[in-house]
């Protein structure tokens, strides 16, 4: 008794001194770019020190992907106590319901020690503070060959052309005048203003088939195309290493981008984007902020309290004044504005010029429509598929109704109820006609059969673990009203979204495209894949050399793959272009940014990295065919295609059928390509296939249920297909 | 004569084809602080440095997500050939009811779109605590590679004649060591395949764990190497040292059982 007594003791001890111990980890994601996050770990370390109860764990995210994870995290009950990011996030999570006000954790006063700018208001509540200011726009300019920077966009123009010239003589633009990320609306954005228009009004209406919107992008045509004063494309980090490389005499950019050029031991200097000339207006960049939001989750007093004491310390003026010293950024605080590391940094003190032209950064949900309607419409006029009036009142339409889609909150129907009543029948006739399968079923695992269900039992528990929830998660939510507004209270409402995306014109669009990318796709593989493995087996010497030289591709791991042939496919630095001009002297083709060439350019990526796995089940179906019939067919003279046709190919059917019917199937729904070859579906929303388009409605449009509705129209699409292949592959088979 | 000629020409045409992107990405990698943009078709130029390797090695974590990466795919490939093997041949040997529902089910399983499986996976997964953790990406990762590997599987014991299986069984063998013994080694070529198939699913998979792995000591390659793709700054010279190491190790693999790859991989009749 003493020994069980001594020991649940030390036993209790234990766990208590463990409890003592255990620190607490609070989570921070964010997207802060490479040389912001160094300085962060060392703010982190020096906190740690300071509270050795507190470890924090600082997760880096790209934008796009730490909205999208953070929502399912949220959405989870879990994720990060913090997260970390421009100010207009919070429309959107707020919205959800995924971050909590701080209006009743900080006082007015605390608030008013922040510049206005960095703690924005969403419905008169406030959901961020701010780390620092700023993330706008302005005029780079190279100082080893620009003196004063032009003031206004006549200037611009006329120093532009004379820095755009043609060094060697080869025809080929050396150096531009000027350079930027413009197929990007966020780059075209200050321009807007100066023409006319505010792209909002009201706060969250769009207001774009106005004279701003039609004048900004007339004007970058006319650079393009009138002035020649910037390049025929040019996404962010070409207008960047063009700069950087001395071959840009400006560039539009944000004051993120400064530790960049400084690194590079650049001479620039900043000003405003020069003043409209034929308005006398200053473009307008958009100001914002970067900050730190509260997980909805965080409830827990304890944990609550530790999460502050780390937002207080990250927002402090030594954590500011940290970022400020090493990167350069304004700091939030108005203490911190005369400290001299603000006032003696000349790019700071242009820069706050700078911002006062600037215009608050929308934090509403609403803009996110607004960018993407602005983006799809504007990449259509640089294919010069669309003049700018017809651009700027297409994006006007297609902003407000998908303002309209995010914002419905579809009410149940009719329908509901069939479904439910449907539902319920349903599963009482599968229980009542499965009640002797099911006690079969059990009984086997003691009959002679049992042998058989163990060695089934692991493979199939784990793929219908995995894959059942999922699935019936799926069917729930494509009948719900999940979408923005209803983030944490869905619910059932009926096939409303079934009914939206069959009666929409884009879905079938959509379908015949997906089809045109699948079958174009397996039709190379297979043709290929055949081509190199009779070729292999009946020509090349050394097959397992070759063999091993056409798997490469196969064992690239995708993500590469894509992002390696979308740098292949570069206009100015892609070795596809140097290839075309050099050796075949054609002139370069804007691969990326025409719907077509980009969507063949999606193809030949995924034609190159499928072929393998079809030459690899070709060899093998081609060594299974007896030598003895070629030598037959030698006797009989037939020539080397009419073997082909009349031996190999009807022996190496019945291999490759199963074999291109999963290919179809992992070509139809293969989103890595089309996502990462076109950066989510660019020029202009334009190539997408089916399961990139759901993607998209889910992670950027916050359309949850209809995405889920159109992915069970794919998955019943390809389930019929493959059923009625099947069918007629079983017929033939029994007829022959 | 000609043919031969054509053919020849055809082959190379492919292997430049096929070769030169991961070339590039040697060229990209070998250049220096901006790399990516550059205008030369050359993969070796004078300025060329291994300084992106080496500050791969000691600037970056690389080795430990080399570490986790291996580890998951170490696991990942085991329990895949353990569960594959054992139920293609149950599916292909036995007549049972179901038998054929369960062969399209599996079909069926890749058939949905993965994208939306995402929320639902982290749903599941921070309900059984998994998050943060690297049992979630076992789970995951063998049952979704699961399906293909017990197709194929089932596909190769349809080859093995029902002979063999009997006279061990006359013998007086038990099922469990007829497959062991007799099966189980004469099956070698798919199993490689298996296991390739495994690796290969977790070894370069970035959504899910992008999504199950939070805390960056646990960061896999993949998740590893896109940090190095910040949004508006992209390091392009070390991302493209990082992708070429990722890409080594698969093609060691590659080329290791290259012999196995023709006789294994085959994905079998339709018809169940």
């Amino acid at each position: 008794m003493t020994f069980l007594r001594l020991w649940i003791l030390w036993v209790l001890t234990l766990t208590t001194n463990i409890a003592h111990a255990e620190k607490m980890r609070i989570q921070i994601w964010h997207q802060m770019i490479y040389g912001h996050r160094q300085v962060l770990a060392e703010a982190i370390q020096n906190f740690e020190k300071e509270n050795p109860d507190i470890t924090i764990q600082a997760t880096y995210r790209e934008t796009e992907e730490l909205r999208s994870s953070y929502q399912a995290a949220a959405m989870g009950g879990s994720g990060p106590e913090l997260v970390y990011g421009p100010s207009d996030q919070i429309g959107p999570f707020a919205t959800m319901g995924i971050i909590q006000p701080l209006d009743g954790i900080f006082d007015k006063e605390h608030f008013a020690k922040f510049d206005p700018l960095a703690t924005p208001l969403y419905q008169d509540k406030h959901y961020m503070l701010g780390a620092l200011v700023g993330n706008h726009l302005m005029l780079i300019y190279n100082k080893k060959l620009i003196a004063t920077p032009p003031k206004t966009t006549d200037e611009l123009i006329a120093i532009g052309k004379k820095f755009t010239v043609d060094l060697d003589g080869d025809g080929k633009i050396d150096r531009f005048g000027l350079v930027f990320n413009y197929t990007e609306p966020f780059f075209i954005a200050p321009f807007i203003p100066a023409f006319g228009d505010a792209i909002m009004k009201n706060n969250a209406q769009p207001n774009l088939d106005t004279e701003g919107v039609r004048g900004a992008f007339q004007f970058i045509l006319d650079l393009r195309d009138k002035y020649k004063i910037i390049p025929k494309e040019c996404d962010y980090e070409t207008a960047n290493a063009l700069f950087k490389q001395g071959k840009a005499a400006m560039l539009i950019n944000g004051d993120w981008s400064w530790g960049d050029y400084k690194e590079a031991k650049m001479d620039f200097g900043i000003a405003r984007i020069p003043m409209v000339s034929q308005t006398g207006r200053w473009p307008s960049p958009l100001v914002g902020t970067t900050g730190y939001s509260l997980n909805v989750n965080v409830k827990d007093p304890a944990r609550l309290a530790a999460t502050l004491k780390v937002l207080n310390y990250l927002t402090s003026e030594k954590t500011q004044l940290l970022f400020t010293e090493r990167v350069a950024v304004l700091p939030s605080l108005l203490s911190l504005r005369e400290n001299p590391a603000v006032k003696n940094n000349p790019l700071l003190q242009v820069s706050s010029d700078i911002m006062t032209v600037g215009t608050p950064m929308p934090v509403v949900p609403e803009i996110r429509a607004v960018w993407d309607s602005l983006r799809i419409q504007y990449q259509k006029i640089l294919a010069g598929s669309l003049t700018p009036d017809l651009a700027a009142k297409g994006a006007q339409v297609m902003a407000e109704a998908q303002i309209k889609n995010m914002n419905e909150i579809v009410q149940p129907d009719a329908s509901l109820w069939i479904i439910k009543i449907i539902v319920l029948l349903g599963t009482i006739w599968l229980l009542w006609a499965s009640r002797s399968g099911v006690m079969g079923f059990i009984k086997g695992f003691w009959g002679p059969q049992r042998f058989v269900y163990f060695m089934m039992l692991p493979a199939f528990v784990g793929i219908f673990a995995v894959i059942i929830y999922p699935f019936f998660y799926n069917i729930a939510i494509s009948l719900s009203n999940f979408s923005l507004r209803t983030f944490q209270d869905w619910s059932l409402v009926g096939i409303h979204h079934y009914v939206e995306a069959l009666t929409e014109p884009k879905f079938y669009s959509l379908f015949l495209k997906t089809l045109i990318w699948t079958i174009s796709n397996v039709f190379f593989h297979v043709t290929i894949g055949v081509f190199l493995a009779v070729v292999i087996n009946q020509v090349l010497p050394v097959k397992t050399f070759w063999r091993t030289l056409f798997i490469i591709p196969w064992a690239v791991p995708q993500y590469i793959t894509a992002l390696t042939w979308r740098g292949m496919f570069n206009q100015e630095y892609g070795p596809i272009n140097l290839f075309l001009q050099r050796f075949l002297h054609l002139s370069p083709v804007q691969w990326l940014s025409q719907p077509f060439t980009a969507f063949v350019a999606c193809i030949v990526t995924n034609v190159w990295l499928g072929f393998p796995f079809m030459m690899i089940v070709a060899l093998g179906g081609l060594q299974s065919i007896p030598q003895s019939l070629y030598e037959a067919a030698y006797l009989d003279k037939a020539n080397a295609w009419q073997r082909f046709r009349h031996i190999t190919l009807p022996l190496l059917m019945p291999v490759m059928v199963p074999a291109i019917l999963l290919g179809c199937i992992w070509t139809f729904n293969n989103l890595n390509i089309i996502w990462l070859v076109s950066n989510g579906g660019e020029p202009g929303d334009q190539t997408h296939i089916l399961v990139s388009y759901v993607y998209k409605a889910a992670f950027n449009l916050y359309r949850y249920g209809y995405a889920a509705a159109v992915s069970m129209l794919i998955f019943l699409i390809l389930i019929a297909w493959s059923l009625g292949s099947l069918r007629t592959q079983f017929k033939k088979e029994q007829k022959s | 004569m000609i043919k031969k000629l054509l053919a020849w020409l055809g082959a190379l045409l492919f292997a430049i084809f096929s070769i030169y992107p991961m070339l590039y990405v040697l060229g990209v990698s070998l250049r220096g602080d901006n790399a990516f943009q550059s205008q030369t078709l050359e993969i070796i130029t004078s300025t060329s440095t291994v300084k992106n390797f080496i500050s791969l090695f000691t600037q970056t974590d690389f080795l430990m997500w080399m570490r986790n990466s291996l580890l998951v795919a170490t696991v990942t490939t085991f329990l895949g050939v353990a569960f594959a093997s054992t139920s293609a041949y149950a599916l292909s040997r036995f007549q049972f009811r179901g038998r054929n529902m369960m062969l399209f089910s599996l079909l069926a399983t890749q058939m949905f779109p993965p994208t939306m499986l995402i929320l639902p996976f982290y749903i599941i997964l921070s309900k059984l605590h998994l998050i943060d953790s690297f049992f979630g990406l076992f789970l995951i990762y063998s049952s979704t590679a699961l399906p293909f590997c017990v197709w194929q599987m089932k596909a190769y014991y349809d080859t093995i004649p029902k002979e063999l299986e009997e006279a061990a069984v006359l013998d007086g063998c038990s099922r469990w060591l007829t497959f062991y013994k007799i099966i189980l080694p004469v099956s070698a070529p798919a199993l490689v395949i298996t296991a390739l198939f495994s690796f290969m699913a977790s070894w370069s998979e970035y959504v899910i764990a992008a999504v199950v792995l939070q805390d960056p000591q646990m960061y896999t390659l993949p998740l590893g190497l896109r940090s190095f793709q910040a949004s508006l700054a992209t390091q392009w010279g070390l991302y493209a040292a990082g992708a070429l190491i990722v890409s080594i190790p698969v093609l060691v693999l590659f080329i290791s059982i290259s012999r196995y790859l023709v006789s294994g991989l085959t994905i079998g009749s339709v018809k169940g």
